[in-house]
């Protein structure tokens, strides 16, 4: 259960006397357990900038956010207990095998050396990676990296989990795989956001759909709410209209 | 505690399976650095012997006006030549080391029993010179001392009237010593090491996991920043630690294969221990700075770019003290750097280091780790940290 209230970040505009840039500005929402939330929104909406809050990589200028009931700016390492972090950069360490990358996230989680080789046993045979599993990660294609990061992800069993633009570079397959995995850890009660800036991807796992454009929440609904929210039947209509994209240049 | 074991566990086994970077970590230096004081130990070595003991060309003008000496240079190895043109050019010009002129006046005036002049003419400047200059001197004086006694005898006084002082000379330098200073450089060399030598790998750890953006997701885990960047500064203390040893090691065995006469510092075990000793504070203080750079910069080329100055600084003392002697004292064991050449001076000098200079020295050191570490550890904390782009 993950809930974001009026969160708003701005940075440092670059060079002597430029404005702030406000990256996230007012975005609220919230992420029951059993539930797959798109955050969708084009390059820049400010998406990673609110994952990154949500997962207490940065902390909101206002607002506030509530992991399982938890305050994330009163206990971030509790917060980050209960999290499954794919960041927007996978950073897999290309001299570790992948088992050895999972095993120091699970050793940094907390974990015992059995758990660790179980929980790895399970997440290499779900997302189908046993045939890579021992090989050291440096040639890894990025459908094997992005699979590497999901697994140190989830090492620690986390009721929640998100996952920035988790099929971005993945083939056609490796996508596929990759949503029904979303999917079971939706069935497992778990609470899944992710971030996408495809229309199709985001209605074809949500259970709700977050639109974001220039760091506002335009709307929040499931795909067929949306579609009668603005009178359109194609989804990728929905999502320019929605998202305000028409009057921007190419 | 865990968190760091696991950080720093995963650094060195992420490091050592770089073979290259690591053989070039660990085994450069303690191949290059004995080479390099040997070898130039050598050449100090045979220099000074061929200018002590080699005929000493000497280009002497007016040498007619004085038969009597320089036959008496002969008799001292020192071969008159014939007079340059322009003396003062080629001595300059680096043709001669130094060239005697013997004043035209100088059998008027020998005739007289007054004192002849002669004149040496050298660039003092130049190191090259020292030894030659040295021995003419010498040779001069005792030409002058000896026909001093001997007018004086002629004239039945006692030829000691004549010498209101009598010089001799003591040098205090025990044989260590002396051999230590033919190592000024020594300690530049395992100070500059062990501050530095690891710097290509705590760099790595903090700009460059962030620059292949591995840290965000490794800040996401709840190990704390504290812990992490701590992990990280044990391993890179820990590999320091190593290539330090292997350096002493190396020094150890070469100059104990080494002829004797450059069996020239005190490479016994204890010693080499105190060395070692010595040395990881400033590993310490190295990493834990180099950690603070690496936080505060935007990339590691931004990071690499201080290593020029920082290969600077611990020369500073060395410079200082070569233009300006000073005592040992005390506060010189709290002033980092300085601290260090001083303890490893005392060390290959054999001389004693009292339990007062040890707890200031370690005191000091230690000490200004932590601050190091500290400051470091606040600049882990800044949101920007993370985010790599």
């Amino acid at each position: 259960m993950i809930v974001a209230d009026a969160l708003r970040k701005t940075f440092p505009g670059l060079g002597r006397g430029q404005s702030r840039v406000v990256a996230v500005d007012g975005v609220s929402f919230s992420a029951a357990d059993g539930e797959i939330i798109g955050l969708l929104g084009p390059n820049g909406a400010g998406k990673t900038t609110t994952l990154r809050m949500l997962y207490t990589l940065m902390t909101p200028d206002q607002g506030r956010i509530e992991v399982d009931g938890i305050d994330v700016a009163k206990q971030p390492t509790a917060v980050r207990q209960r999290l499954g972090v794919l960041p927007d950069a996978r950073g897999v360490y290309k001299r570790l095998s992948a088992r050895e990358n999972i095993a120091y996230f699970g050793r940094l989680h907390g974990l015992d050396d059995d758990t660790i080789h179980a929980r790895i046993t399970h997440l290499a045979k779900t997302l189908t990676m046993e045939d890579f599993l021992d090989r050291r990660s440096e040639g890894f294609s990025q459908g094997q990296r992005t699979k590497t990061a999901i697994a140190r992800a989830l090492v620690h069993d986390p009721r929640n989990v998100i996952l920035d633009e988790p099929t971005n570079g993945l083939d056609v397959m490796t996508t596929r795989g990759l949503r029904g995995f979303l999917r079971n850890l939706r069935d497992e009660g778990r609470c899944v956001i992710f971030s996408s800036h495809i229309m199709q991807e985001v209605a074809a796992l949500c259970n709700r759909i977050v639109v974001i454009a220039h760091g506002q929440v335009r709307a929040i609904g499931t795909p067929d709410e949306l579609r009668e929210l603005t009178g359109l039947a194609d989804l990728e209509d929905v999502f320019v209209r929605l998202a305000d994209l028409e009057g921007e240049p190419l | 505690m865990t968190a760091i074991w696991t950080v720093a566990k995963k650094e060195l086994l992420d490091l050592f399976r770089d073979r290259k970077t690591v053989m070039l970590g660990l085994l450069l230096g303690p191949l290059l650095m004995p080479a390099l004081i040997l070898g130039i130990g050598v050449l100090a070595e045979q220099r000074m012997r061929t200018q002590l003991e080699s005929t000493l060309e000497l280009p002497v003008i007016g040498a007619e006006h004085a038969p009597n000496l320089v036959a008496f240079l002969k008799g001292r190895n020192i071969d008159a030549k014939p007079a340059p043109k322009n003396p003062q050019r080629e001595v300059r010009e680096q043709t001669w080391e130094v060239v005697l002129r013997i004043d035209p006046e100088f059998s008027a005036q020998w005739r007289d029993s007054r004192s002849a002049k002669v004149e040496l003419i050298y660039d003092s400047s130049r190191q090259d010179s020292k030894i030659p200059v040295e021995r003419l001197r010498a040779v001069l004086l005792e030409y002058s001392r000896t026909v001093g006694v001997l007018r004086g005898i002629n004239r039945g006084t006692s030829p000691e009237i004549g010498f209101a002082l009598q010089i001799s000379q003591r040098d205090v330098a025990t044989l260590e010593a002396r051999r230590g200073m033919l190592l000024a450089f020594l300690p530049y060399l395992l100070i500059l090491f062990s501050f530095i030598g690891g710097a290509a790998l705590v760099i790595d750890v903090t700009a460059g996991e962030r620059e292949r953006q591995s840290l965000e997701p490794l800040l996401a885990t709840p190990a704390s920043r504290t812990a992490i960047m701590s992990g990280k500064i044990l391993a890179a203390c820990l590999f320091g630690t190593l290539a330090l040893l292997l350096i002493l090691v190396a020094f150890k065995l070469s100059f104990q294969l080494a002829p004797t006469r450059l069996q020239l510092i005190d490479v016994s075990l204890p010693v080499m221990a105190q060395l070692l000793f010595v040395l990881v504070p400033m590993i310490l203080i190295g990493t834990t700075l180099l950690t603070l750079i690496a936080a505060s910069v935007k990339s590691v080329k931004e990071a690499q770019s201080y290593m020029s100055v920082l290969m600077f600084l611990p020369i500073i003392p060395t410079i200082v003290l070569m233009v300006n002697p000073i005592k040992n004292q005390l506060w010189q064991f709290a002033v980092p750097f300085l601290a260090q050449n001083q303890m490893i001076l005392k060390l290959v000098r054999n001389e004693v280091i009292t339990a007062q200079e040890w707890s200031v020295y370690l005191g000091a050191g230690f000490g200004l780790g932590l601050v190091l570490w500290l400051l470091a550890a606040r600049l882990y904390h800044r949101e920007k940290l993370a985010i790599s782009a």
